[in-house]
This record gives C-alpha cells, sequence and structure tokens, in this order.
C-alpha cells in the first residue's frame, strides 16, 4: 500500500508478470489493419507513478516477424503526473479529445478541464489512467518501416483488466 | 672488511638507550628518555624494535617513579628534573601509541594510561597541575591513545569519571579540552550515554570550542557528532536559544580553509539531520554539503578517502537528497574520480558505494552512469584484492540493475558482467558472497530467454548450494536470486532449475527456522507453478511434499509476508486441472491443531489488504464457472464458512479487495441460488 491517499489503488491485476492480449486496430482512408496484440508488464513502480514494460505486435504486414517494442508508462495519479501531457507534442485540446474517448473519463472531465485533475480523489476510482510511451524495439531494427514517435493514452479497469487505449502521433 | 648490518646497529643503540634509562642518576634518564623520543617519533619501525627491548614497560616504570617522587619537593632544581622526566616519559609512551596498535597494547598493558591520568592530570597533583607542560603532555599522550580502538572504555555513569571529563573540557589548554573530546567520540556510544553527556551540559562547552584552535575545533565537532549520532531525543532537546547559533556555526565550518574541518563539520551536519529531519531542511543547505563533499573528494590523502563515506551517509535512501546531487552533476563527479584509476581501496571502495547510493532509487542516475559506461569499471573491480572494493561493487550493479528498461534491452545479462559476478559465489568472503547474490538477484530478472546465459554459466548449481548454506542470510539471498531466476521463466528453465532444486530441499526452505527464509521459498514456490499448467505439477512431486509443506505453514505461520505467498501458491494451483483444485481444498479445509477454522478465514479478515486480496484470489479460482467440480467446492467451501466470509466483505476498504469480491460473489450466484 502507498501512503498517497488520493491516488490511483493498487490493482492485483495490473502487476509486474501480468499479460494482456487484444487487437490494435488502425483504421483511416487508406487502410483498416487489425494487429494482434501482447503486452506484458514487466515494471511497476506506483509510488513514482510509473509502469514499463512491452507489447508484441503479430500480424503486421509490413513484418516478417512479430515486433516487440519496450514502452515506459505514467500514471495519472494527480502526484507525479495528471491528465494534462506537456510534452510528445500533445496540447491540452488533444489530451481531453482523447480522454474523452473513454467513458470511464466522462465524470471527470468537469474537474480535469479546470485544474488537469489535480485535485480529483482516484484512490477509489475503478479505473487506471496512464500514457504508455514505446522507447525502443527489442527485436526488429529501426528500419522495420513501423514508428515509435507518438504514445498511447490508456485506461484500465481495475475490475476486470482489460485495458482500452487511443495512439496519438502528430506526425504520423 | 664486512660491516654490521642496520638492524644490528639499531639494536646496540638501541640496548645503549634502555641501558642508560635504568641509570640512577636522574639527568642521565632524562638524556635516554629524550634519545629514545626522537628516535621513534614517525618511526614505526623504530617503534617495533623498541617495543621488542621492552622499552614501553621500562619507561612506564620511569614514570611511576616520578609521579612517586613529586610528594617529596625537596628543592626546585629536583622538582624541575622530576618534572621534565614526567613530560619525557608520557611523550614517549604516547609516542609508541600514536598511530601504531602493537604500541597502544604495550602501553595499555603496562597500565601506563592510568599512571599518566593520575600522574599528570588529577587533582591530588596540586605541584605537578601547575606545570602546564606536564598537563599538556600528559593530555597529549592519552588522546593518542584515546585514537585507538583498543583504548579503554571510559565509564561516564561514574560519577567522578563525569566530573574529570567536564574539567578536562573545561581546561583552557587546547590538548588538555582536546582529550576530553577524544574520550566522549572514542567512548560514547549508547544512547544513555549521549543522554547523560547532553544532561551534564557538555554541549555548552563542546560549542564555545567550535570557536577555538584547529585542534578544538576539530575534536568538538567529532564530539558533537557523537553525542546525536542516531538519537533523535537528544538531537529534539538540542531546541532552545542556543541551537541556531551552534548549527549556523558548524554550517559556517563547513567552508572552512582546512580540508578536514570541512569534512568533520558536513559529518556533523549529516549526523544532525539523520537523527532529525527536520533540522537542515533548506536546501541551500542541502547542496552546500552535497558540494562540498563533492570537492573534498579531490583531497589526496585520508580525507578524500573518507569523503565519499560522509557523501553516502548524506544520500542513503533519500530520494530528495540523490535528487539535487544529480542536479549538482554528482554521477560525472563520482565517475571522473573512479577513472582516475589505481585508487587506494579504501577510496575505491567509498566512491562505488557512493555511486551505489546514486543509483540506487533514481532512473535518471542509472541511465547517466550506463552512458557513462561506468560498468566497465565496475566489472574490474569484481576482480579487486581487496573484499570491500568488490563488495562495494556488487551494490553498485545491484543499484544500476533495477533499471528495467535496461534489463529488458539485455543491457547485464553477457558473459563480461555474469562470469565475474558468478566467480564471486565462491569468495572467501561471505560480505561479498551477499553482495554478489544482491546483485545477481536483479540481473536474473529477465523477460526474454537471456537467462539461460547464466545457467549455462554454472549460476544455478552454485545458487543451489548456496541456499543450503549454514549462514541464514546466504541462504535467504540465494533463495531471492532463484525466485528472480525462475520468474516467468520457460518450461526447459524451469526443469533444469527445479533438477537441481528437488522437492525436498524445497520442502525442506519452506519450514527453514528462519521466516524470511520461509518466506523466500514460498515465493520460488509461487513463480516455479505461475505459467502453463503442466507447472503446476511440480508442487506434487515426490507424493506432494511440497504442497503439504506450504498447507502446512499456512496454518502455522504468523507473518502476514509469509501467508501472502503461500496463498498465492495455492490460488495458482488452484488455476490447475480439477485434481489440483482439489488438492487445494484439502489442504485450505485442513485444520491446524486447536483451530475452529481454516486458516483462510483467518487471512479473509486480516488487517492487511494483500493478505486479504491473496485469499479472495484463491477462492475465485477454485471456484470459476468454467470448471465442472466448482459447484461442489462451493459447497463445501460454504459448509466450513468461508462463502459467508467472502460476501461479509462487498465493502471492503481496500478497492482491489472489493472488486476480487465482487467477481467472486458474480461466480458464486452462477450456481445454485439456494447456497448464497
Amino acid at each position: 500500500a502507498h501512503s498517497e491517499e488520493s491516488s490511483p489503488p493498487i490493482c492485483s491485476l495490473l502487476t509486474v508478470g501480468q499479460a494482456f492480449s487484444g487487437t490494435q486496430n488502425v483504421s483511416n482512408l487508406q487502410k483498416e489493419e487489425a494487429w494482434r496484440v501482447n503486452v506484458r508488464i514487466q515494471g511497476c513502480d506506483l509510488e513514482h507513478g510509473y509502469l514499463c514494460g512491452t507489447m508484441e505486435a503479430l500480424n503486421v504486414p509490413m513484418a516478417d516477424t512479430p515486433v516487440v517494442t519496450f514502452w515506459e508508462g505514467e500514471i495519472v495519479d494527480a502526484k507525479n503526473y495528471t491528465f494534462y501531457t506537456g510534452k510528445w507534442e500533445a496540447t491540452p485540446e488533444d489530451d481531453i479529445r482523447h480522454w474523452t474517448k473513454f467513458p470511464s473519463f466522462a465524470p471527470l472531465l468537469s474537474r480535469v478541464e479546470a485544474d488537469g485533475g489535480k485535485s480529483l480523489d482516484l484512490s477509489n476510482y475503478p479505473y487506471i489512467f496512464m500514457r504508455w510511451k514505446e522507447q525502443y524495439f527489442v527485436n526488429v531494427g529501426t528500419d522495420c518501416g513501423l514508428t515509435i514517435a507518438g504514445f498511447y493514452y490508456v485506461c484500465f479497469s481495475c475490475s476486470d483488466g482489460s485495458i482500452n487505449g487511443f495512439y496519438y502521433d502528430p506526425n504520423s | 672488511m664486512p660491516t654490521t648490518t642496520a638492524s644490528a646497529v639499531c639494536t646496540t643503540v638501541g640496548n645503549n638507550i634502555l641501558l642508560r634509562l635504568t641509570s640512577g642518576e636522574r639527568d642521565v634518564k632524562l638524556k635516554a628518555l629524550r634519545e629514545l623520543k626522537n628516535q621513534i617519533i614517525g618511526n614505526r619501525t623504530k617503534k617495533l624494535s623498541f617495543l621488542k627491548l621492552g622499552a614501553v614497560p621500562a619507561v612506564a616504570g620511569i614514570l611511576s617513579d616520578a609521579v612517586s617522587a613529586v610528594d617529596v619537593a625537596d628543592n626546585d632544581e629536583n622538582d624541575r628534573i622530576v618534572k621534565d622526566i614526567i613530560v619525557q616519559s608520557a611523550a614517549v609512551l604516547g609516542s609508541f601509541a600514536c598511530g601504531f596498535e602493537a604500541g597502544v597494547r604495550a602501553v595499555l598493558d603496562a597500565g601506563a594510561d592510568i599512571l599518566i591520568q593520575r600522574g599528570c592530570l588529577v587533582e591530588e597533583m596540586p605541584l605537578l597541575k601547575s606545570y602546564m607542560e606536564v598537563v599538556d603532555a600528559g593530555a597529549r599522550s592519552l588522546k593518542m591513545i584515546y585514537q585507538s580502538k583498543m583504548a579503554p572504555k571510559y565509564d561516564f555513569l561514574q560519577e567522578e569519571n563525569m566530573e574529570f571529563l567536564l574539567s578536562l573540557l573545561n581546561n583552557e589548554s587546547e590538548n588538555v579540552s582536546g582529550l576530553g573530546a577524544s574520550i566522549i567520540s572514542h567512548s560514547c556510544k549508547t544512547s544513555l550515554e549521549q543522554k547523560l553527556l547532553f544532561d551534564a551540559g557538555v554541549l555548552k562547552r563542546l560549542t564555545s570550542l567550535l570557536g577555538g584552535s584547529l585542534i578544538q575545533r576539530d575534536a568538538s565537532l567529532e564530539s558533537i557528532a557523537t553525542i546525536f549520532k542516531n538519537n533523535p531525543e537528544v538531537v529534539s532537546q538540542f531546541v532552545g536559544p542556543d541551537t541556531g547559533r551552534t548549527l549556523s556555526c558548524i554550517i559556517e565550518i563547513v567552508k572552512d580553509r582546512f580540508a578536514r574541518t570541512r569534512l568533520l563539520a558536513s559529518l556533523c551536519l549529516i549526523v544532525i539531520r539523520n537523527a532529525s529531519p527536520c533540522y537542515l531542511q533548506d536546501v541551500g543547505i542541502k547542496t552546500k554539503l552535497i558540494n562540498n563533499l563533492l570537492e573534498l573528494l579531490d583531497d589526496p590523502g585520508r580525507v578524500g578517502d573518507e569523503a565519499s563515506f560522509a557523501f553516502s551517509s548524506l544520500i542513503a535512501e533519500k530520494e530528495d537528497m540523490q535528487k539535487l546531487a544529480f542536479e549538482v552533476n554528482g554521477v560525472d563527479k563520482l565517475y571522473n574520480h573512479l577513472q582516475k584509476g589505481s585508487l587506494h581501496p579504501r577510496r575505491f571502495e567509498g566512491i562505488l558505494l557512493a555511486l551505489a547510493d546514486m543509483c540506487s532509487k533514481l532512473e535518471c542516475c542509472r541511465s547517466r552512469c550506463l552512458s557513462l559506461q561506468v560498468l566497465k569499471l565496475v566489472v574490474d573491480a569484481l576482480a579487486h584484492d581487496s573484499s570491500d572494493v568488490r563488495s562495494a561493487a556488487c551494490m553498485c550493479l545491484r543499484s544500476v540493475s533495477r533499471s528495467i528498461k535496461n534489463l529488458s534491452a539485455g543491457s547485464f545479462m553477457n558473459e563480461t558482467i555474469v562470469i565475474p559476478l558468478v566467480r564471486l559465489l565462491d569468495d572467501t568472503s561471505t560480505a561479498v558472497q551477499v553482495a554478489a547474490l544482491g546483485a545477481i538477484s536483479n540481473i536474473v530478472v529477465d523477460f526474454t530467454t537471456r537467462r539461460s546465459t547464466f545457467i549455462r554459466l554454472g549460476g544455478v548449481k552454485l545458487l543451489v548450494q548456496l541456499s543450503k548454506s549454514m549462514d541464514s542470510t546466504i541462504r535467504l539471498n540465494a533463495l531471492r536470486a532463484l525466485r528472480n531466476l525462475i520468474f516467468l521463466a520457460e518450461d526447459k528453465c524451469k526443469e533444469e532449475i527445479f533438477m537441481e532444486l528437488t522437492a525436498s530441499l524445497l520442502a525442506s526452505l519452506i519450514c527453514d527456522p528462519e521466516p524470511s527464509v520461509q518466506e523466500q521459498a514460498l515465493a520460488l514456490v509461487r513463480n516455479l507453478v505461475d505459467g502453463r499448467i503442466n507447472s503446476v505439477e511440480y508442487i506434487f512431486a515426490e507424493d506432494g511434499i511440497i504442497l503439504d509443506a506450504v498447507g502446512r505453514q499456512l496454518r502455522i505461520a504468523s507473518k502476514a509476508e509469509i501467508e501472502i505467498q503461500g496463498m498465492y501458491v495455492l490460488g495458482n494451483v488452484a488455476t490447475g486441472k480439477e485434481s489440483h483444485k482439489e488438492a487445494v481444498m484439502d489442504q485450505l479445509l485442513l485444520r491446524a491443531e486447536n483451530k475452529a477454522q481454516s486458516c483462510i478465514i483467518k487471512f479473509l479478515q486480516s488487517n492487511d489488504s494483500r493478505l486479504r486480496t491473496a485469499a479472495v484470489w484463491a477462492v475465485l479460482n477454485l471456484t470459476c464457472s468454467s470448471s465442472p467440480g466448482s459447484s461442489g467446492r462451493l459447497v463445501k467451501l460454504h459448509d466450513a464458512g468461508i462463502v459467508s466470509h467472502v460476501k461479509n466483505m462487498v465493502n471492503d476498504p481496500c478497492l482491489d479487495v472489493k472488486l476480487r469480491v465482487k467477481t467472486a460473489l458474480e461466480q458464486f450466484n452462477s450456481f445454485d441460488d439456494s447456497l448464497v
């Protein structure tokens, strides 16, 4: 247990070693793709609002093997990080636009617009909001044709361990 | 013609001096004492030669006679010679004791410390007390004796001793007051002694000595630090009208022109701050201290050697201090010193430990270390002659390898690092073995297939061997390393590790006399049975002795950490086949002697939310809807009163527990309604 009362709760589904499977959908005018994705949590330091792990993307069209990346996460805990990113070319408007895509964010919107969510008590909220930023490719070169320049807005459900996310990269 | 050897000449001279020391004539004796003093001063070899010739008891005898002769005050001339003999013999004895342990032993064996104290300093010699030279000589000599660890312990609890000490401190002579301060620095160990000294008011005098000569200042700083060390109560009583003055006085001295004084002042402030963090909170002072110590590293002598240890005590376990140190390029500065090469072992050890502390909590420090290629120097240090350096190198590696980003990238699991580390598992020093185990515990945390490098290099065999050590610290740390090695390991790796460990060893470690060893053993089993369903089979090896041991520990343990690991073992086994789940049920429903309820009920009611979580997970896994035997198990759990306990937890204050309970109740409801 950590001492900060307003930080998101510990959840046994979001701990080192936990693995998640799902899909990453890419949908625009040019194409529609669904990559199978496996995520593994490798590090978790709630005191510093830090999480890290790997993401493995399978059946990526331009790659002949699964592509594994290592990412680091910021947990929105009103202590270390707020809902406002403040970097990676994401403006507060971009932030609000993305967080609002998660239904679980709706009750928090007005407080976040007021002060970034600094005064929120997230200790009993059954969702954990994060930003995940990929740091490097683990098993392929940077010339693999894929980009890790952007980051994900992520929402984790403490009830059932499901994860949803939206990728943001202004240059992609 | 052959000449005599140097040592033969020395012995001749030596014997001559000693002969003259026994002379009945005081003038001859005095001259011999002076010659002896000049021979041995700063000369260790000569000290040893004269020691072997029996000089110390001889001189002690002379001192004793001279002190007795004082009572017989016949004329001024004799007084003067007697005084000179006392001064010179005290000086000789002090010189033997100066930085020379064999000399200290000889002086103490001859009872010379008591002689000097009585002869030179005690009240009953008013005649001599007026001769400051005698007092000074005695004080100087005793101070040298008190600089040694072997010096007798001063008993502060005796009232007359405390009075004597205060008289020393209040004396105008810097040697005498310095002696008082040395006695405190040497002998004050317990919090009771610290309190006694504080209550006797020594701090006031020590504070005024801060404004005295260099000797008085240094001695006073050491004594103040000794009185405050690890004693928040004494430090808090320090609050008063004088506090600000003393503290600001010491803060000023941090800028003193003498390096040793700067170091002592810094150490004093660090001691105060560590005992009571409410003091010295100002960022400016913290930064000043950090910068001061980093600069002191430049000193080529003992001060530079010790500066890094002081730096460590300033930043250890304190993230805010580590951050400040990082911002003033602390990592780079330490690295620059490391790069110099041919470092004195003490200095090398100190810098490595300082880097270990810098990297203990902050990723930015670890990244900086790695980008500076500190690892190469640290790996070289793993093979150093000094065990302290080897140990410190391991601790540094342990801190830096906390970087998961770099662990994941495979920065540590390579032969350059693993081979020398594994070698240290066989080190002659236990401390080095434990430190190496600490580093290995981190490095083997691997999320790919790299751990096979460690196995291939014989690491597992050594770890298993160490887990059987008579030394519980080694057993504990070896188990921790094995636990981490087996975490998320592939099937083949697990098999290799298990074959080396064996079920019987694991079962006995689960029942180890040391609770912390039990905890690690259970955590290891938890990792062993995690993963694919066939991993669960390990716990049933050799007629299920591991599972029986786990169940037994759960029924008798009282430490939460053990109970948590044990419950997660059962929880993991409960994700297996029907037979696995039934085996868990058998363990859970078995009752300990004199206990009316199953242990899991105790865990569900625990104040520790982690334990409640672990218990609910086990229940969840036993009653999952997709398993055919779940409804039968639910009936048994209900009859044992477990289901109603879970129901009562629907509004648990811990959100994680609450959400698991919600899922459990949904599961229960999917079966026959009449049960819930």
